[in-house]
């Protein structure tokens, strides 16, 4: 058992120290038949640089921050609330969606020709036409910003409400508020210094994210200068220019270090006054303004979100939509049925990733918790973070490096593998909770019936944990349909997956092709999740008929 | 300080059934009162309606006083009244001396120092100060807790099950602590343990969940005098 659980944690570990490996060795000047030359000197040189890792530190920066500060706003302003309710039955479904057609969306409602014109044109703003006072993508990265805020808020918002249990949120509030102080003051002094230590790990991630995105800041960021990954990912297709890339890419890494120290810092500091003004007695005011206010601005982001989704779905059936029209005045099946050659491809290529993706993640981490639970192996939870804290571009550069000293660039393994590692934490971490949690007297009792252990965990084990592990699926592809980068470095262009296609086809195609692949590729996860919250329900229907026949 | 009063309180779950009907009562400062009544006769949810942190699930009608001043539709923090419940909830992100300061109401720096050595000191927890609540005993929490809730300054002192949680030989001395600190407040005791409740005490017992007719209360009002 323990070779399993050891074999699990190298295929997962290695490919991370070759990634790493893998940059620092062309950058290095180690692979001169590879990556020729002096790559930090070109890298430096290049008047690209500066300009492109400033947009990075801006839009990563700033993305992260503000997905703070609103996850801390929805928590203060919407918990125990019905906006509550309705942001937990909504965000699980937005998180499905993938940032490339998140983006789409986004394009499609915030462009001078997007849906949020068309809607007040001409009434209000009298436009017959789109206007030209701004642009999407903006010069500064803002619209950038707005996507990842889109998309990472719900991340983390969901990360919080998961470990709100463990702080007994309505206690510390009612103590908190017999003792004189409101509820914004009872949540910044009590439950959020608390929650934040449990989701800081998850920031981090986010952190690293939002600096180093590649898809979103293809379709969202700027192009001149691009963001500091963009600018990566084209100097590494430039001839002659892979030692600067991977110096490049191990400057990115570096780069995100030097944020997470930064917000550590910045940490301490608002730890420093917020331990100040705990213990100062002021009580403050019951602000329902404040409140109000703040549900407002989470209701509006919600809002916005589920638009740029709706916005997908009706470009996709849309045949005729002539600004300023707020809706298409021809509909249309045809960009589905008729463009099946374009979207039937990237779809069966997209499903065989995925089904690898979660058939083999799945029983790795089933038996990786098994091996845990049979103390085989010892809990390695930080190990599963580690590629979610490495900007993908670092390891990627890595890999492909590897793969074209192996030969082994293209193949379908080979992606599949990178797609496996990125959703492998997430399956680990979504069922080590569930399983860690089941206990363990069910496995006793069924041996003391004289049930083995292959039994025991297929019959009762299991079946106990479905819902967690159907979740755990539900992610795996999720994760697996939104990799671009994995795809696209290390498959040669060889296989077009939906996420390759519309990245690819973006600004270069009609607009109703685009809105298809994209709706197309938020379909896949949300059927997933779909699966993931009924099929558990009929798995446990189905075996309650079969005792009661029984 | 003065008197808690409860006028009229009637309770009803969703379904329609009555935790109590017509509920009356008034504590004076320095006496308590004790809820009795075994789980689910609706105790708690009293001392939550008094508090103003009832589930809104809950119909209520009632109107709850302290003194003169009609407290029934004040917010949770303006009502002033001490809360106690079975955990100590002292939160973990705080020293015990951060705790207690977080109880107290204005004053300078050095005030505020000097008022929570002194209650340390009171409640033989001197040079505990420092210390992470997560390394004190049962009962020395117990203390803190307690010391953090009377540094508030409340008006009335409301206690469910404070001493569940603890061991057999502890409770006895935090009773003692308790009924000592609390001596000027009215206070109202929930519990089910007929251990819990001082001698000087009057009790009103509610036997049990949605049976009005049953309830010893109703239409009455006892005084705790």
């Amino acid at each position: 058992m323990r070779l399993i659980g050891l074999s699990i944690a190298a295929l997962f570990a290695l490919p991370i120290l070759i990634g790493l490996f893998g940059s620092f060795l062309p950058a290095a000047g180690f692979m001169p038949q590879l990556a020729p030359g002096n790559g930090l000197q070109v890298l430096l040189s290049d008047p690209r640089f500066v300009p492109a890792i400033m947009l990075s530190l801006k839009t990563g920066l700033a993305a992260t921050a503000l997905v703070l500060l609103l996850t801390m706003l929805t928590l203060v302003c919407a918990h125990g609330t019905r906006l509550w309710q309705w942001l937990m039955a909504f965000l699980p479904p937005l998180l499905a969606v993938p940032h490339a057609a998140m983006a789409v969306g986004l394009v499609f409602l915030i462009s001078p020709s997007g849906w949020l014109v068309r809607l007040f044109s001409p009434s209000v703003t009298g436009l017959e036409r789109p206007p030209r006072s701004w642009v999407i993508p903006d010069s500064d990265g803002w619209s950038l910003v707005l996507g990842l805020v889109l998309k990472e808020a719900p991340f983390l918002l969901m990360a919080a409400a998961a470990h709100l249990s463990t702080i007994n949120v309505s206690d510390s509030l009612k103590i908190g508020r017999t003792l004189g102080y409101s509820p914004a003051r009872c949540w910044s002094r009590l439950v959020l210094p608390q929650l934040y230590a449990r989701i800081r790990l998850t920031l981090f991630i986010i952190l690293a994210f939002n600096f180093s995105v590649v898809d979103m800041a293809i379709l969202l960021g700027p192009g001149n200068p691009p963001t500091f990954s963009v600018f990566l990912l084209s100097l590494v297709n430039e001839p002659g220019s892979r030692a600067a890339a991977s110096a490049g890419a191990l400057f990115l890494a570096l780069g995100v270090v030097s944020c997470i120290a930064l917000v550590l810092i910045v940490e301490r500091v608002i730890a420093a006054i917020a331990g100040y003004r705990r213990v100062s007695g002021y009580r403050g005011r019951s602000l329902a303004v404040f409140r109000g206010l703040g549900q407002t601005v989470i209701a509006g982001i919600l809002m916005l979100s589920v638009a740029a989704m709706a916005m997908l779905l009706l470009w996709s059936i849309a045949r005729r939509w002539r600004f300023p029209d707020a809706l298409p005045s021809q509909w249309t099946s045809e960009n589905w049925l008729a463009r099946s050659d374009l979207l039937l491809e990237p779809l069966f290529c997209t499903l065989l990733f995925a089904v690898f993706v979660v058939v083999s993640s799945i029983l790795a981490a089933i038996a990786w918790l098994e091996c845990e639970r049979a103390n085989a192996v010892p809990r390695l939870d930080w190990m599963w973070y580690i590629p979610l804290l490495i900007p993908q571009i670092t390891l990627l550069f890595g890999w492909q490096a590897m793969a074209l000293l192996l030969r082994v660039d293209g193949e379908w393994l080979t992606v599949a593998y990178a797609h496996w590692v990125y959703a492998l934490p997430y399956v680990v971490l979504i069922m080590a909770v569930a399983w860690r949690e089941l206990d363990s007297n069910w496995h006793s009792a069924a041996a003391v019936l004289g049930a083995g252990y292959w039994k025991i965990l297929l019959r009762v084990r299991l079946p106990l944990l479905v819902k967690p592990v159907a979740q755990a699926a539900a992610v795996a592809l999720a994760v697996s349909v939104a990799q671009y980068l994995p795809t696209l470095l290390l498959g040669a262009g060889r296989h077009q997956t939906l996420s390759i296609e519309l990245v690819t086809s973006f600004g270069g195609v009609d607009r109703r092709v685009i809105a298809t692949l994209a709706a197309l590729q938020s379909l896949l996860p949300l059927l997933a999740f779909i699966a993931a919250l009924y099929l558990p329900r009929l798995f446990s229907t189905a075996n309650q008929d079969t005792h009661a026949t029984a | 300080m003065q008197p808690l009063k409860v006028s009229n309180l009637t309770l009803q779950l969703p379904d329609g059934s009555k935790l109590c009907e017509a509920l009356s009562f008034e504590v004076s400062p320095g006496e308590v009162l004790a809820l009795m009544g075994p789980s689910g006769s609706g105790k708690s949810t009293i001392l939550s309606w008094i508090t103003g942190t009832l589930s809104p699930r809950i119909r209520a009608e009632g109107r709850v006083w302290l003194g003169d001043t009609d407290i029934t539709f004040l917010p949770v923090e303006r009502r002033c009244l001490g809360l106690m419940l079975q955990q100590d909830y002292l939160f973990p992100h705080m020293s015990v001396a951060q705790n207690l300061k977080f109880g107290l109401r204005g004053g300078s720096r050095k005030e505020r120092d000097e008022l929570v050595r002194n209650s340390l000191n009171s409640a033989g927890l001197a040079g505990m100060d420092k210390r992470h609540p997560l390394t004190l005993s049962g009962g020395q929490r117990a203390r803190v807790s307690l010391l953090r809730t009377l540094l508030s300054n409340p008006h009335a002192l409301l206690l469910d099950e404070p001493f569940s949680r603890l061991d057999t030989d502890l409770r006895a001395t935090i009773r003692e602590f308790t009924w000592d600190a609390a001596r000027k407040l009215p206070t109202l005791l929930v519990t089910h343990d007929k251990e819990d409740i001082p001698a000087h005490a009057q009790t009103v017992t509610l036997t049990s969940l949605g049976d009005a007719a049953d309830h010893l209360s109703v239409g009455e009002t006892r005084h705790a005098r």
